[in-house]
């Protein structure tokens, strides 16, 4: 009896847990889904009268078209960019002798950037991007996005690629590979949960910046949806219903990014654990 | 192809790993190299792989000099003692994965993966994964993909040594057989010395990064270079006794024993458990000792009998009476002891009857 009331406990805990993550989730759909009297009407938590005019309004009246592709566009090619630059960094990184001198100064090095905090790198970035008249445009922030992740790359990967035994790079090495053979064939595939739990991560990361958007950017020419979504609060009103349209949206990708990846994710999670 | 190391050396920061190896093993022949953990024949085995490179000296396969060339342009295949089998292929594509790197077509291909498959009765398994397998399983593939593409030495860094007693008596017997029909030069490292007296050609027993003998398995058992590879080979190893000699006698304080006239004053006196007779107390050429453990094993025991402060072992007759406790003596086959110098270890005296009426591996046992 005293299992099954400890059980009913954890259960219990787990519920709560559940609600507190999930309420906010399941306010913004409501609210998006509920006109503008029924928002600011009281704590409804279906809305009475469904509509789809917040959605209609977000992508008519304030531009959202422009905003989701500029993210999705910043997002895809700064990943790609940080993933291609930062997993043969590691990999290379790897090779080292493991704990040696040279490895943990790299891998210090390459934390640096990513223990400055980012209101520190926003001026720098933004007076070389003025350099290069690339200030409001797309390649400005992959650019920027791509240098800062690569690091963070690099340190998930090196400890991913670190797991995958020495044995079977060689076995292939031996078998005939070149070293770029093996990691193509050999080595890629096995560090693959890895690259989707980096790939996941570096995707939120980077589609939920603020700052740096924010600061290098100023139209819809290259505005992301951070940025777009913090228009709509004005002066003299905050466009509640938009916004929350706007949050479901924008949250769409990511979830459809995570559940094609989420296989590889938990395993990725769990690789040193199962082990 | 023959097999050439000269004078190779690999050196890991300050540690030497190995020092000269200078060895030779002709074409078809399987050489072992064995000895302790930490003793360089991993190394050894990596250098010839391409896998490091060697501080200095030169390794031939056949007449090529392969010092220079990268793992893949020797023309070699290696077992792993982990099998290092790729986890995201089946068994199939794990064993046809050398030939696919060499661009056979796929007909050729699933020939020779089935024909390899079948010569070591994993075609049942062949759409599995590693995971799906069972360890003799997976050595099993491990070794297919190894002779599929007919290369021109096998590398084996302790394959068995994952294994269970029983599959390990099994698979050393159908490697042996293997080997030999395939008729490769294969370099198999180990350190049981049970394994290397079964299988090889021969022997390149190591100690600390240096070469300690090169020889047959029978050669290695009868005359042991040295007082390591005396007590390293064989189970249980050779008994050694110090002492001294005068006039043409070995003398200890148990007993003395006839030998030939030694040069040195002090020497260690070499026999194996199945070359001695345990003896009444005082009986001539014995040594005076006490039964310190009677081990049956079934077709023989092996009594442990206390010399002074030493211990020696000596195989008898399985009806053997003696009790632990007892007082006897212990008398070597003076035909087949060996002599070692005390302060080099080097052997100075080999047997002196010939080892041709009774091969010298015949004592080797399972003693497990």
């Amino acid at each position: 009896m005293k299992r099954r009331s400890r059980r009913a406990l954890i259960y219990l805990a787990l519920v709560a847990a559940q609600v507190f993550a999930l309420f906010p989730f399941w306010w913004m759909i409501t609210t998006s889904l509920k006109h503008q009297v029924e928002i600011f009407g009281g704590l409804e938590f279906l809305p009475q009268a469904p509509t789809l005019d917040n959605f209609a309004a977000l992508f008519d009246r304030y531009n959202f078209g422009p905003f989701l592709a500029n993210s999705l566009l910043v997002v895809a090619f700064s990943v790609a960019g940080s993933l291609l630059l930062g997993t043969p960094a590691a990999y290379a990184l790897t090779k080292l002798p493991t704990e040696s001198w040279l490895q943990r100064q790299a891998l210090i090095v390459v934390l640096l950037v990513r223990m400055l905090p980012a209101i520190l790198l926003v001026i720098p970035f933004y007076l070389v991007l003025a350099n290069y008249g690339l200030l409001n445009t797309r390649l400005g922030l992959i650019l920027v996005y791509t240098g800062l992740n690569t690091g963070f790359v690099i340190w998930l990967m090196q400890s991913f690629l670190a797991e995958i035994p020495r044995d079977i790079e060689e076995a292939a090495l031996v078998d005939g590979d070149s070293r770029l053979s093996a990691l193509r064939r050999i080595v890629l595939p096995l560090a693959a949960p890895g690259l989707a739990a980096t790939a996941i991560f570096s995707v939120i990361n980077i589609y939920n910046d603020f700052l740096i958007a924010l600061t290098m950017t100023s139209t819809p020419d290259a505005q992301t949806i951070p940025v777009g979504v913090s228009t709509l609060i004005g002066k003299i009103q905050i466009q509640w219903g938009p916004m929350a349209a706007a949050g479901v949206v924008g949250a769409l990708p990511i979830i459809v990014f995570a559940l094609i990846v989420q296989r590889h994710f938990v395993r990725g999670l769990t690789l040193g654990a199962v082990k | 192809m023959e097999l050439r190391y000269e004078l190779v050396c690999k050196r890991f920061g300050a540690a030497d790993a190995l020092i000269d190896l200078d060895l030779h093993a002709p074409d078809g022949c399987f050489l072992v190299m064995l000895g302790p953990s930490g003793c360089g024949k991993t190394t050894a085995l990596r250098l010839l792989a391409g896998l490091d490179d060697p501080t200095s000296g030169r390794m031939f396969i056949g007449p090529r000099d392969v010092t220079p060339l990268q793992p893949r342009e020797r023309d070699i295949a290696m077992v792993f003692q982990s099998y290092a089998l790729y986890p995201h292929k089946t068994v199939a594509e794990n064993i046809e994965y050398p030939l696919r790197i060499r661009r056979l077509t796929q007909t050729d291909r699933q020939e020779r993966v089935a024909q390899v498959a079948k010569m070591l009765n994993i075609d049942a398994y062949l759409e599995r994964y590693p995971r799906q397998l069972s360890g003799g399983q997976r050595q099993r593939v491990a070794l297919a993909r190894a002779i599929v593409r007919q290369p021109q030495a096998f590398l084996m860094d302790e394959p068995l040594s994952n294994l269970d007693a029983q599959l390990r008596f099994q698979m050393r017997a159908e490697l042996k057989r293997l080997q030999k029909s395939l008729a490769v030069t294969t370099v198999y490292v180990t350190h049981d010395q049970l394994e290397a007296m079964t299988m090889a050609d021969l022997i390149a027993v190591l100690s600390n990064g240096r070469l300690q003998q090169l020889a047959t398995p029978a050669e290695i058992y009868a005359r042991p270079a040295n007082l390591f590879v005396a007590s390293f080979c064989g189970s249980p190893p050779m008994n050694l006794l110090h002492g001294t000699v005068t006039n043409g006698h070995f003398q200890r304080a148990e007993g003395t024993f006839p030998i030939d006239n030694g040069p040195a004053s002090e020497l260690v006196l070499g026999f194996r458990p199945e070359h001695a007779q345990i003896t009444m107390r005082g009986a001539p050429d014995s040594f005076a000792g006490e039964i310190y453990v009677v081990e049956p094993l079934g077709s023989e025991t092996l009594v442990s009998v206390k010399v002074g402060a030493d211990r020696v072992n000596v195989r008898v007759w399985s009806d053997f009476q003696g009790q632990i406790g007892d007082h006897c003596g212990v008398r070597p086959d003076a035909s087949r002891t060996v002599l070692f110098e005390k302060d080099s270890g080097q052997l100075i005296k080999g047997s002196t009857s010939g080892s041709s009426k009774q091969p010298g591996t015949g004592g080797v046992r399972e003693s497990a």
